[in-house]
C-alpha cells in the first residue's frame, strides 16, 4: 500500500468566472519510506498537492489519501515543515516541540524521553530553554523538523524548507536531511524549486508542468544514486561533480525549462 | 532611562514651576482666582491630606476611584478579552456579535452615565457599569484583530500538530494576539479613567471626581489642582503597573537575540 495516494485529483480555487484550475488530473502514488520530490515553475501547484496531504485544503475532484485512509482535516499523522518555520515564539524550543506530544496525550516522562531523543538527533541539545527569536534560522528550521519528526509521522511534508535560508545553512541543513534519512528514513514529500536540492535529496522526483499543473514527468534518481554509489560522499558538493548526478539535474532543467518559455 | 535624560526632564519640571511660581506669586500675572499659586494649591493639599475635604481625606478619595477603575477595567477585560477571541477566531460567532457591536460602539460611554445612574443611583455600581462600557470596546476591537492578523502559518501549524479547540485558544490564538490584545488594554484602562473622572464629576458621594466638583462649587482653584494631579498621578501609576503586566507577559519577545551560529 502507498503511503499517500493521489487519485484523480482536480483542484480549482474561486467560484464562476474566476475560477482557476490549478492541479489538473494528479495521480501519484508515494511508496513507504520513499523520498519523493516535487520541482516544478512557481505558481505550478506544487505546494497544492502538499497542502491537500496535509489537510490544509480539500480536493475539489479525486481524492487524496495516506496510508489507505482519505485525508480530512490536518492531524499529527502529517507533519508539515513550511518554509517560515511557522514556529510558537511564545513558546521555547521545548515547549515547541511538546506541544504535539501533549495533544496526543503521552505521559510526562515518554514524553521527555522522546524530546530529549530528538534534540540529540538534530543537535539542539544547548538550546531546549532558548526562544525561537534567539536562534538563527537554520536552528529554528532544526527546530521545526524536530518538532514535526517528534510525532513519529506517517509522512513527513515539507514545503521548501530550506527556502527561506541562506546558501551556505541551506547546504548545511540538506546534508543533514540526508543523514537524517538515513538514521531515520521516513516517507517524505518535499516541495522545492531548486532541482539540485531535489536530486541531491530524493529517491524519485515529479516534475510539474505550468498551471493547471499536471505530472510532467517522473524522474528515478534512487537507482541512479545506488548504482553509482553517491554515498561514498560526505558533502554535497563532490556528489554534485558527478557525471551522473549533472546527467539528472541537466534533464530535469531542460524538461522544466520547456514549461518557462512554452 | 539614563541619567543624562532624567536631568534634562528634570530641568523642564522645573523650569515649568519657576515660571509658574513666577507667574502667579511674584508678579501676579494670573490672578490667583483663575489659577492657583503653589503656595494656594499647597495649603489646599495640607487641607486635604490632614482634615480631608469633600467627605475624605485625600489617599481615601484615591482609593476610592483606584478601586473603582480596576473593578470596572478589571470586568471590561474579563468579558472584552474573550469576546474578542471568539469574534476572532470564529467566522460565525463574528457575524452574530458584529452588528450588535456596530449598534453600540457609536455611542459615546459618557452618554451611558445618565442611564446608569438612573438604574443604579450614585453608588459605585453605576460607575463600574459606565467604566465597563467605555473599557470594553478597545478591549474587544484589539483583541479581534490581534487574533484576525495572527500569521497564517504559526495557526496552519497549531492544526497539523492536532491541537484541540481549548489549548488552540489559550495556547497559540491567545499568545499570539496579545502585544495587540496589551494595546487594547492600555486603551482601556485610560478609557477607564476618562470615564469614571466625567462619572464622578456628574454625581458622585466620593472619589476624586467629587473633589473635582465639589471645588469648583466651591470655587476653590487650590484644591481643582490638587484634584486634577491626583488624577494625574493615579492614571500613572495604575498604567505602570499594566506595563509591569505587560513586560512580564511579553518577555518572549524581548529576549535578545543570541549570536547566530
Amino acid at each position: 500500500m502507498a503511503a499517500i495516494r493521489f487519485d484523480k485529483v482536480q483542484k480549482y480555487f474561486g467560484r464562476g468566472d474566476k475560477r482557476m484550475h490549478a492541479l489538473s488530473n494528479i495521480n501519484l502514488e508515494i511508496e513507504d519510506r520513499e523520498f519523493l520530490a516535487i520541482v516544478g515553475p512557481s505558481g505550478c501547484g506544487k505546494t497544492t498537492c502538499l497542502r491537500l496531504v496535509a489537510g490544509f485544503d480539500a480536493a475539489s475532484e479525486g481524492s487524496v489519501s495516506v496510508a489507505g485512509k482519505p485525508v480530512m482535516k490536518p492531524g499529527p499523522d502529517r507533519a508539515v515543515v513550511f518554509q517560515q518555520f511557522a514556529l510558537f515564539p511564545w513558546k521555547t524550543v521545548r515547549g515547541n516541540i511538546d506541544l504535539g506530544l501533549r495533544n496526543k496525550a503521552i505521559g510526562f516522562e515518554e514524553r521527555e524521553k522522546r524530546i530529549a531523543d530528538v534534540l540529540k538527533l538534530m543537535n539542539l541539545e544547548t538550546y531546549a530553554d532558548a526562544f525561537p527569536h534567539q536562534l538563527s534560522g537554520g536552528m529554528q528550521q532544526r527546530v521545526a523538523i524536530a518538532r514535526a519528526y517528534v510525532l513519529d509521522p506517517e509522512v513527513l511534508l515539507m514545503d521548501e524548507p530550506f527556502g527561506a535560508l541562506d546558501a551556505q545553512t541551506r547546504v548545511v541543513m540538506q546534508e543533514e536531511l540526508v543523514r537524517l534519512a538515513r538514521v531515520q528514513p521516513r516517507t517524505v514529500l518535499f516541495i522545492t524549486h531548486a532541482v539540485e536540492e531535489a536530486v541531491y535529496l530524493a529517491d524519485r522526483i515529479a516534475v510539474m508542468t505550468r498551471r493547471p499543473g499536471r505530472i510532467k514527468e517522473l524522474v528515478d534518481v534512487k537507482s541512479v544514486r545506488d548504482a553509482e554509489k553517491w554515498n561514498r560522499f560526505e558533502r554535497i558538493e563532490d556528489v554534485m561533480d558527478l557525471d551522473s548526478f549533472v546527467h539528472l539535474r541537466t534533464g530535469i532543467w531542460r524538461s522544466l525549462r520547456e514549461e518557462k518559455n512554452g | 532611562m539614563g541619567p543624562r535624560r532624567f536631568l534634562i526632564g528634570f530641568a523642564t519640571l522645573s523650569a515649568l514651576g519657576l515660571l509658574w511660581y513666577g507667574a502667579t506669586s511674584v508678579t501676579g500675572l494670573v490672578s490667583s482666582g483663575r489659577f492657583p499659586s503653589p503656595i494656594e494649591t499647597y495649603t489646599a493639599f495640607q487641607q486635604i491630606a490632614w482634615r480631608g475635604y469633600a467627605g475624605g481625606t485625600l489617599p481615601a478619595h484615591a482609593l476610592h476611584s483606584i478601586r473603582l477603575v480596576a473593578m470596572g477595567f478589571a470586568v471590561a477585560v474579563a468579558t472584552g478579552v474573550p469576546l474578542g477571541l471568539l469574534m476572532g477566531s470564529s467566522r460565525k460567532a463574528e457575524a452574530l456579535i458584529n452588528p450588535v457591536f456596530l449598534l453600540i460602539r457609536p455611542i459615546p460611554p459618557l452618554a451611558w452615565i445618565p442611564l446608569a445612574i438612573l438604574w443604579l443611583g450614585l453608588g459605585d455600581a453605576a460607575k463600574i457599569m459606565v467604566i465597563w462600557f467605555a473599557a470594553f470596546v478597545p478591549a474587544v476591537i484589539n483583541t479581534f484583530s490581534g487574533v484576525r492578523s495572527i500569521e497564517h502559518p504559526v495557526i496552519e501549524a497549531a492544526r497539523m500538530l492536532g491541537t484541540p479547540p481549548w489549548r488552540f485558544v489559550m495556547e497559540v490564538v491567545a499568545p499570539a494576539a496579545s502585544p495587540m490584545i496589551f494595546t487594547g488594554l492600555r486603551l482601556s484602562l485610560q478609557a477607564s479613567w476618562t470615564t469614571l473622572v466625567a462619572a464622578e464629576l456628574v454625581g458622585a458621594l466620593f472619589g476624586l471626581g467629587r473633589v473635582l466638583n465639589l471645588a469648583q462649587q466651591d470655587i476653590y482653584p487650590g484644591m481643582i489642582l490638587v484634584g486634577m494631579i491626583a488624577v494625574a498621578l493615579c492614571g500613572w501609576m495604575t498604567t505602570r503597573f499594566l506595563a509591569f503586566g505587560e513586560a512580564r507577559a511579553l518577555a518572549w519577545r524581548h529576549f535578545e537575540a543570541k549570536p547566530a551560529r
